[in-house]
């Protein structure tokens, strides 16, 4: 074998181990809408809600809840990451790059802002306004933003192929908020809220990627992730649950009484899933850039919508069902391309 | 300062010298310099240098088959160069290269 074949299968071998780190990314995403849901059934969020409701109405007590929640995630997520990189020996590296606040860790803290209180929050508000389902739908157009920052921002290609791909994620998009939305004003009601939170994933995330992968230029995937998690808990618990509790919500007792070992249970299960499909995902951008990695994570929908019904036996309805189906079928358009003689993302 | 500053910096201030190096040789001496002397530290410098050349930051100028194990036998060995790209990042990354 000559060494052009040679240096064609090594470029494939990374490739494809790309989509496996953001095929795992997909799996694993899925997963935490299970305890995502859950975590709204059990003590003391139920009872939070309730006495929220009694006094400020639903939607805050949704929205209050869906804060305390969020802050949750993000304290065991980065339990489950310092895990990671204790066990991949890393610790000296993020020392090293936490300190290199103006090439680095900037990016991973403004990651953390679009990530954290927009699109993970956005996510717990849909799944509390709307549902899980909805939820893990909504967010599927996130790839649109993510590839279009990356290729304006630092001229990440993408094929025409990629772009096709883009147009169908965007039509299955739209088939999901419209078609939902013209169902509730038919039921006589519209949870504006929920299709807000369900905006906030997708721009949220988009935007994050985008900036992960500039950031990831020239750091650690395993590091870059775990300081874009530090930079969220200090947005949760050093600033957000202080204002919220100064504005006379509960959140602190609350906060107190998720010590329990089911809240605990759940939660960190939460913080398992999702900590490793965030590794996953910001492992998969350096080897297939941020609009394939995206595209391809974004299978989460099909396996989120597979858990949901086998764990719930929840059903969505057919609009969800179409729009998820086209925004996957997309997906599969973007990463289809042949991709054994790209050498770099950035097609230099 | 070597051992100092995150790994990635460090391979980019190597290239900077804009000389061509091969992927064995640096992870040979980023392994000393950051005392990382396993198999698994080896993999995982040889492997941020291939994410440093994925996102376009080094390119490969030559490639030969490892006949002699010094790496690893039978892999394919890399001679990498700085592209004008990689120079943006490093000037950004380590003050020292303008």
């Amino acid at each position: 074998m000559d060494i052009r074949e040679l240096k064609r299968l090594e470029n494939k071998r990374k490739m494809n181990k790309g989509y496996m780190w953001a095929l795992f990314c997909a799996v694993l995403w899925a997963l935490w809408y299970i305890p995502g849901t859950i975590i709204w059934a059990i003590p003391p969020f139920d009872t939070m809600w309730v006495a929220i409701d009694a006094t400020h109405g639903a939607s805050m007590a949704t929205i209050i809840v869906a804060v305390l929640i969020t802050a949750f995630n993000a304290l065991t997520v980065i339990i489950a990451l310092l895990v990671w990189n204790g066990v991949l020996g890393k610790f000296g590296e993020m020392k090293r790059t936490l300190t290199e606040l103006h090439p680095c860790s900037k990016w991973f803290f403004l990651a953390s802002i679009f990530g954290g209180p927009i699109a993970i929050l956005g996510s717990f508000i849909a799944i509390g306004f709307i549902g899980a389902s909805f939820a893990a739908v909504a967010a599927l157009l996130y790839p649109i933003v993510g590839s279009v920052l990356a290729w304006k921002w630092y001229g990440e290609q993408i094929s025409r192929r990629a772009a096709f791909g883009i147009v169908v994620i965007m039509i299955g998009g739209i088939t999901i908020f419209v078609g939902g939305a013209i169902a509730d004003i038919a039921a006589g009601g519209v949870s504006w809220i929920g299709y807000l939170g369900g905006l906030m994933c997708a721009c949220g995330w988009g935007i994050e990627g985008a900036i992960a992968g500039k950031g990831l230029d020239i750091a650690e995937p395993d590091v870059g992730i775990t300081i874009r998690f530090i930079g969220e808990n200090v947005i949760w618990w050093i600033i957000i649950i202080p204002i919220v509790a100064l504005a006379g919500f509960p959140v602190v007792e609350y906060a107190f009484a998720a010590l329990n070992p089911l809240s605990i249970l759940v939660l960190g299960f939460a913080g398992i899933t999702f900590g490793y499909c965030y590794v996953s995902w910001y492992k998969s951008f350096p080897l297939i850039g941020v609009g394939r990695g995206q595209g391809i994570a974004n299978l989460y929908g099909l396996c989120a919508v597979i858990f949901l019904y086998l764990f719930f036996a929840q059903v969505p309805p057919w609009t969800v069902l179409l729009g998820g189906a086209l925004c996957v079928l997309g997906s599969f358009v973007m990463i289809s391309e042949e991709t054994g003689d790209v050498e770099s993302i950035r097609g230099d | 300062m070597a051992g100092q500053r995150p790994i990635k910096f460090r391979l980019l201030e190597l290239f900077s010298d804009e000389k061509e190096h091969w992927n064995n040789e640096i992870v040979v001496q980023i392994q000393k310099e950051y005392n990382m002397n396993s198999n698994f530290g080896r993999d995982s410098i040889n492997f941020d240098i291939l994410e440093l050349a994925s996102g376009g930051m080094l390119k490969s100028v030559e490639s030969k088959v490892d006949e002699d194990g010094v790496y690893k036998k039978g892999f394919l060995l890399h001679k990498y160069a700085i592209t004008d790209f990689g120079k943006v990042r490093a000037s950004d990354a380590c003050l020292e290269y303008v």
